[in-house]
Order: C-alpha cells, then sequence, then structure tokens
C-alpha cells in the first residue's frame, strides 16, 4: 500500500498550496500524472485520497489520474520509441519490459516513471484577478 | 514550479504544477549514496517477499564478507526484531528499522540508521527490506545496487507477477534451488521470466543450505 503515502503526499501538497492563496474558494480537482513504468495503482490512489480528505477543505475535490505513456531509448541500436510489452504474462494487461523491440538488448527508460500532480483546479472567490503567479 | 495559469470562462482555474510526489525521497535516497560514497561503503538493497530467504542468504554473504571487510547490516521489518537478532549473533553492527505498519523502507528511515552506524570501519551494509515484492520498488535507499530474492518454494509465477521490483534491480537470486524439483518448480524458466524483462540483469541460483551460488553472489557483490 505505498499508494497510502503518495496519497498522503498529494493531499500535504494540495493542503499546503491552498494555504498560502486566500482567494481559492474550493479545490475541485486534482490530477496525477502516473508513468506507465511506475508501480502505482489508480484506483487504490483514489481510494486513499477519499479517505485521507475527508474532514479537509478538499473533502469534495477528485483525483483524476492521467496515464504517461513510456518511451525508451536502446544504447545498442539507438531505438528510442515505445517498450516491448509482456502480453501473454498472467497480468491482466500487458507489462511493459525493458527489453529493446528492436534488439533485444537492455533499454533505458526516457518517459513513464512519472509519478507527480499536474494541475490543481479551483474555483475562486472573486473574479480571480488577484491571482498570484507563484 | 508553477508553468501557467488558465482561467475558463466560469471562473475555474487549472493551475499546471509539475510537482514529483516521489522526489521528497529520490532526494533524500541521493543524500544517503553521497554520504556512503564519502565513506567508502557499498550499500546493498535486498528485496523479496516474506519467507524467500532474504535474512538467511545476507547472514551467508555476512559469513563469507566478515573477515574480509567491515560490514552491517540494516534489518527492516514491521513488527519484529527476529531477524536483526539473527544477524546480531554474527557480531556484526545491526540497526533494526521497525516500519510498524510501513510496507517498506524508504531513504528517511535509512538515513536515520546511516547516522547511527560508525561509516568508517564499514565496506558493505546490506539493507534488508520489508518483505514486499511490490512497494519498495518505488522507493530507492540510496544503496548502490538492488537484489531481488526470489525463491522457487513461492512457485513458478513469482516474476511475471511482480515484473516492476526486476526492473529497477541490477541482481537477481533465485533461492532454495535444492527445493526446485520438490516444488516442480524450473529455475531455467524463472531465469527466462526476469530476463524478459530485462535481458542484461544478472540472475544467480542459490541454495543458503548446500551453499550453491552463494560464493557467486559474494564475488558479484564485490565488483559492485
Amino acid at each position: 500500500m505505498h499508494e497510502l503515502s503518495i496519497a498522503s503526499s498529494v493531499v500535504e501538497n494540495v493542503l499546503e498550496f491552498v494555504s498560502v492563496r486566500q482567494h481559492i474558494n474550493k479545490v475541485l480537482a486534482v490530477k496525477l500524472a502516473i508513468g506507465e513504468f511506475s508501480h502505482v495503482e489508480a484506483e487504490q490512489l483514489r481510494f486513499c485520497y477519499m479517505a485521507i480528505t475527508r474532514q479537509t477543505s478538499i473533502q469534495d475535490s477528485t483525483l483524476e489520474i492521467e496515464t504517461v505513456e513510456a518511451v525508451v531509448r536502446c544504447e545498442e541500436c539507438s531505438y528510442r520509441g515505445r517498450p516491448k510489452y509482456w502480453d501473454d504474462a498472467l497480468s491482466v494487461g500487458p507489462i511493459p519490459t525493458l527489453q529493446c523491440p528492436n534488439c533485444g538488448g537492455t533499454v533505458e527508460v526516457v518517459e513513464g516513471n512519472d509519478c507527480a500532480i499536474k494541475s490543481i483546479r479551483f474555483t475562486t472567490e472573486d473574479d480571480g484577478l488577484a491571482i498570484p503567479a507563484a | 514550479m508553477i508553468q501557467t495559469i488558465e482561467a475558463s470562462p466560469d471562473e475555474i482555474y487549472d493551475i499546471e504544477l509539475e510537482h514529483s510526489l516521489l522526489e521528497a525521497n529520490s532526494q533524500l535516497a541521493k543524500e544517503n549514496r553521497a554520504l556512503l560514497d564519502r565513506h567508502g561503503v557499498t550499500a546493498i538493497d535486498v528485496m523479496g517477499a516474506i519467507g524467500s530467504g532474504k535474512t538467511t542468504l545476507i547472514g551467508q554473504l555476512v559469513e563469507r564478507l566478515k573477515d574480509r571487510f567491515g560490514v552491517a547490516v540494516f534489518n527492516g521489518d514491521a513488527t519484529t526484531s527476529s531477524d536483526a537478532d539473527l544477524i546480531a549473533e554474527q557480531n556484526v553492527p545491526v540497526v533494526q528499522i521497525a516500519t510498524v505498519n510501513g510496507c517498506h523502507l524508504d531513504a528517511n528511515l535509512v538515513g536515520k540508521a546511516l547516522r547511527k552506524t560508525a561509516l568508517d570501519k564499514l565496506r558493505f551494509i546490506f539493507v534488508e527490506n520489508i518483505g514486499n515484492l511490490i512497494c519498495p520498488a518505488e522507493f530507492p535507499l540510496g544503496s548502490k545496487a538492488r537484489v531481488v530474492v526470489v525463491s522457487v518454494t513461492e512457485g513458478p509465477y513469482m516474476v511475471r507477477k511482480h515484473p516492476h521490483m526486476f526492473l529497477g534491480a541490477q541482481l537477481v537470486v533465485i533461492n532454495k534451488i535444492d527445493l526446485a524439483a520438490a516444488m516442480g518448480v524450473s529455475v531455467t524458466e524463472l531465469t527466462q521470466d526476469v530476463h524478459k524483462l530485462k535481458p542484461d540483469i544478472r540472475v544467480i541460483p542459490t541454495s543458503c543450505k548446500t551453499g550453491d551460488g552463494l560464493d557467486e553472489v559474494t564475488a558479484t557483490l564485490l565488483a559492485v
């Protein structure tokens, strides 16, 4: 359940974001970017988020999760692109691997390790003109 | 870091952030690594399921290394000190890291253990992670190599069931091979599964009972 510690970190960051911006009326949604190579289960993350935000100022906000497609690079053959997937493992979906789809060597992950807050959507008390840059 | 501010007509604002949630741990892991490097200490993170033989393997490796090098062991365990007690019998420094309800070690806990340890006298620290094949993958600790231990008693599908664990590892130990025939589990097929995920990773079949493969693991770690 590392989803719990990740969800705690999301909530902590969002509450901090809100606490220094007095003009924020209500947080509507928090969007996360989760890479294909990152080991986070979206449904558990949503559940943890809901549980932790209960009785906080952001309790009705929703957690949106956007999957970031993996990109790998092979030093051997200079391949760059989508990873090779292991289709017939027992998994519910294909597993991205570090095997080069072109030469069979070992690739490096260029994109797809993400686990980040991408954006926060909220309403403001006024017309929003007083929104600070940071 | 805030990049753009965008207003939508109904006064809903979307602020884009690029705030990595694992950054805090990664940063602490880098600090652990820098501290270890300054003292010339190699930390080895040993991960694997409960009962895969992590503690026994570490014990065997400590036995092979402790007369030549300073060796310490950090035992991560949710509740008990049984693993730490076992290693302490070998008269090497042991730090028990109790995570209580935590499912993995993190760089902060390992950092605390490092600050309790006299690093100058050491060449190796074995960090035994919590028995869990999912969560530790996401939390680097600052070690120079991550070792995954799977044993044949866990069945034939351990690798494909927990692929993420292997992607970030540098060495895989397939343990309890003396029981492979009795279990009807093929060490070759487990090895092939690992190589489907990461073709260049070293896989060493071992038995802590017969001693098979343990010299090879020791030699591999000495070359890390």
